[in-house]
């Protein structure tokens, strides 16, 4: 292949993959998944009844897995009757968003439902609500990554067929999302009744903030709130990792030969290396600009 | 999500009737669906799904049993394992066993169960008194599924044709996927206090439909199954999984609201 | 029926291979910082997300990269370099960014409360603990060990792949390439599952205590490989 066109494709599938991560965490901040649900699961049992929607569907890694395994094989099905392609990953992930829908529904209702000793209430006007935009969030999400996957089947003439690529995809996408924008939902938005600038106290936990600017706080609330920081930076991690394991085999083309191919592994490292020091660099950014928590109990006592 | 409480979880059922449900359901519909699509004609492919959802249903049995010892991770893990375990044997059972395949692959899927749940008490000392039980009777139920819903895709378990059909599409890994989150969704989804299992076990009926629906609309472009009788059954069986569901919801919530504010404090003591 | 003792015979090397992998990736989940639900609230060190979920992730990553170097070169050692090459990637760019989040989101320094002094860089490390919590973030030490999990697993993964595409074999290129994907994804998971039992929600790294228990884990994934790794042989050779 042309190295530009590489290139070309490459540039593509990092974009679609920005938008895949950074709706990936909106719709599990809508919907409130993976371990920051863990608190709306325990707020109602600390006497802190809400009206959050609980999509408890599973991990975000296996229901992303879902969405995106569902689009691949409905696209792949599609193409091979003869669909175009666009048309056929469109429909794939319509079909995705609409299956994540009953997920989410059953999610809710059941796990409110078995709070009941806690007085934690089924509201139906929460799903109403909540569903639409969480399947919008799945559309776009296996609609980007279908793409993602389509264009290394096809285009980088990967070997692992569609519907595993969505899959592996899908999996990765969810892993990504809940280690990195889920802790702005669940470290800073569900807990903006305590002081900036600290972990969550355990003595706190459960309690969450259960009030809006206006009326009562629901998810559509947080993915406000979880736009402006958490799900860009999603859409940004996982945006560089397809861009970056990609950019290194399409850069040092391992089809000249093992030389190069070393090569790109090597390129590999470095960039590794040099993110260890970035992460070390604001670290101790980090350290001097917001100070210790407690004194040095040892140099007190000497300074007294 | 770290989750589950301690102890074992009350049953209204008795774990034994639903393993006989979904051994003899799995295997019955895996192999109705094989000589049926022979004799009879190829729409009788559905028939693999139901045994897939039997299978299912007795999975999610099972892992609501052991999940409510608490894993010390997440619900989720016990279902991945699960399918993990079931690709493995279901496809080494198939590739070697001929027409005994699905009994092959059951018996292959016991003992890696079976070895993964003595090594979790005995090596890894989790200290779960039904552990060995509980993953035996998750790595078949897994197994169970993967075939049930490949036959429904295929119209039989022959493995060249699971092979070019399932296997190098990679239709494979909506098999394992769907069929994990219908085996771990149910108990992780109705997780709490006031979980019921009759509420849990309808949730993986429900679910198992989706898998089915999922099968029928990789069936319509095989020739050796029919997708659209396959699509309408599942479709119909998710109608009444829904609604048992949401049947169930209402008698087991603390109320079912359209709309309201929180409860109020003198409520709430 | 296919001829067991033969085709075990021919490729036992490949047996030993897998169950090297399973071993390795089992090993690798040890040393993945991962703090499970509570740092998703700052409340514990490590990524905030599942042990499985996260080795997934990366040892999938890994098992991309390493299937599309296998298309195009038969050199063992460099398809398993690019597996964690590709596995190192992701996990080094997810906790880049989970450390973002931490400082400029949460507004909290990275700080393990498992020791006093980071080994590697020996900045003091409880003081920078907030009040409540079991730490948070990723210090160096934590984001050093997840580096060297994520390339662990990534060659775990990848010797498991070659390994499988290795076995003597009659299927065409696609269908092995499927029938070896299958197996290797099976394997993954049942070797990413046994050591988040073993680890049980929480891990910082190989700073850790709970780090000493791995033997327990590699010896359950041992056996349980070793079992998965025969049926896989079995599988493909008698095809």
């Amino acid at each position: 292949m042309e190295p530009l066109t590489g290139m070309g494709v490459l540039a593509l599938m990092g974009a679609a993959a920005t938008i895949a991560g950074a709706s990936e965490d909106l719709e599990s901040d809508v919907g409130s998944q993976s371990n920051p649900n863990s608190q709306v699961q325990l707020a109602p049992q600390m006497m802190y009844p809400h009206r959050i929607h609980s999509k408890a569907v599973s991990g975000e890694p296996p229901s992303n897995a879902l969405m995106c395994a569902i689009g691949g094989t409905t696209a792949s099905v599609l193409i091979t009757t003869g669909a175009s392609a666009a048309l056929a990953l469109a429909i794939g992930a319509i079909v995705a968003a609409a299956i994540h829908g009953t997920y989410s529904a059953t999610a809710y209702m059941g796990r409110s439902a078995s709070q009941k000793r806690f007085k934690q209430p089924v509201y139906l006007d929460v799903m109403r609500s909540h569903i639409p935009v969480i399947m919008g969030y799945a559309f776009i999400t296996t609609f980007c990554i279908l793409v993602v996957s389509y264009l290394m089947a096809t285009v980088l003439a990967h070997p692992f067929p569609l519907p595993l690529l969505a899959f592996i995809w899908g999996i990765t996408v969810g892993a990504i999302g809940s280690s990195t924008g889920d802790v702005h939902y669940g470290a800073e938005r569900q807990f903006q009744n305590v002081e900036y600038g600290s972990g969550l106290n355990a003595a706190n936990s459960g309690n969450i903030v259960r009030k809006a600017e206006s009326g009562l706080r629901n998810g559509i609330d947080n993915s406000w709130f979880c736009a402006k920081f958490g799900g860009p930076v999603t859409g940004l991690a996982f945006g560089m990792t397809v861009f970056l394991s990609g950019w290194i085999t399409t850069v040092f083309d391992a089809t000249k030969g093992d030389a190069i191919g070393w090569v790109s592994v090597i390129a590999g490292i470095i960039i590794v290396l040099i993110l260890i020091l970035w992460n070390r660099n604001m670290e101790v950014a980090a350290r001097a600009a917001y100070g210790t928590y407690k004194e040095d109990e040892a140099e007190a006592e000497v300074a007294a | 999500m770290s989750a589950g409480g301690s102890g074992a979880a009350a049953e209204a059922i008795p774990q034994n009737n639903i393993i006989a449900f979904g051994v003899a359901g799995g295997l019955i519909g895996i192999y109705a669906a094989y000589f049926l699509v022979d004799m009879v004609g190829q729409y009788m492919s559905f028939i693999g799904a139901l045994g897939a959802i039997c299978g299912m249903i007795w999975g999610a049995a099972a892992v609501r049993r052991v999940a409510s010892y608490g894993l010390g991770t997440g619900v989720p893990s016990i279902g991945m394992l699960a399918l993990g375990m079931g690709v493995l044997a279901a496809t080494f059972g198939l590739a070697v066993g001929g027409v005994a395949g699905p009994v092959i692959a059951l018996i292959t899927a016991a003992i890696i169960g079976l070895m993964v749940g003595v090594l979790a008490n005995k090596v890894l000392k989790m200290g779960i008194p039904i552990m060995e039980v509980s993953m035996t009777e998750i790595a078949t139920a897994g197994t169970i599924t993967i075939i049930g819903l490949a036959i429904s895709m295929t119209g039989t378990f022959d493995f060249p044709v699971i092979l070019s059909q399932v296997i190098t599409t990679g239709y494979i890994a909506v098999i394992f996927i769907a069929g994990g989150l219908a085996i771990l969704h149910p108990f992780n989804a109705n997780l709490g206090p006031d979980e019921a299992q009759d509420r849990t076990l309808i949730c993986g009926l429900e679910k198992g439909a989706i898998a089915m629906i999922i099968a029928g609309i990789v069936a319509t472009v095989n020739e050796g199954a029919s997708g659209a009788l396959t699509i309408l059954i599942g479709l119909a069986l998710w109608y009444i999984g829904f609604s048992g569901y949401y049947d169930r919801v209402k008698r087991d919530a603390y109320a079912v609201v359209g709309s309201g504010l929180l409860p109020s404090k003198e409520e709430l003591e | 029926m296919i001829d067991v003792a033969g085709i075990l015979m021919q490729n036992i090397l490949y047996v030993i291979l897998i169950t090297l992998g399973g071993v390795l990736i089992s090993w690798s989940v040890h040393f993945v910082p991962v703090g499970g639900a509570p740092a998703a609230m700052a409340q514990a060190t490590g990524i905030g997300t599942g042990t499985v979920q996260l080795a997934a992730g990366a040892g999938l990553t890994g098992l991309v990269t390493a299937g599309a170097m296998m298309q195009i070169t038969n050199n063992a050692a460099l398809v398993i370099a690019s597996g964690a090459a590709g596995a190192m990637i992701m996990i080094a760019v997810t906790m880049i960014v989970g450390t973002w989040v931490y400082i400029y989101g949460v507004g909290c320094p990275p700080a393990s409360a498992k020791v006093k002094y980071d080994p590697i860089t020996k900045d003091r490390q409880d003081l920078y603990v907030s009040q409540g919590t079991e730490g948070h973030g990723l210090p160096t030490v934590s984001y050093v060990s997840g580096v060297i999990g994520g390339a662990l697993g990534g060659i775990g993964g990848s010797v498991v792949y070659y390994s499988l595409m290795s076995v003597t074999n009659q299927l065409a290129l696609a269908d092995l390439v499927g029938m070896a994907s299958v197996f290797a994804v099976g394997i993954f998971f049942v070797n990413a599952v046994i050591p988040s039992y073993n680890i049980g929600g929480t891990i910082e790294g190989f700073h850790d205590p709970k780090f000493k228990r791995f033997p327990k884990a590699v010896v359950a994934s041992l056996v349980a490989t070793l079992f998965c790794a025969l049926i896989s042989v079995l599988a493909i050779g008698g095809l």
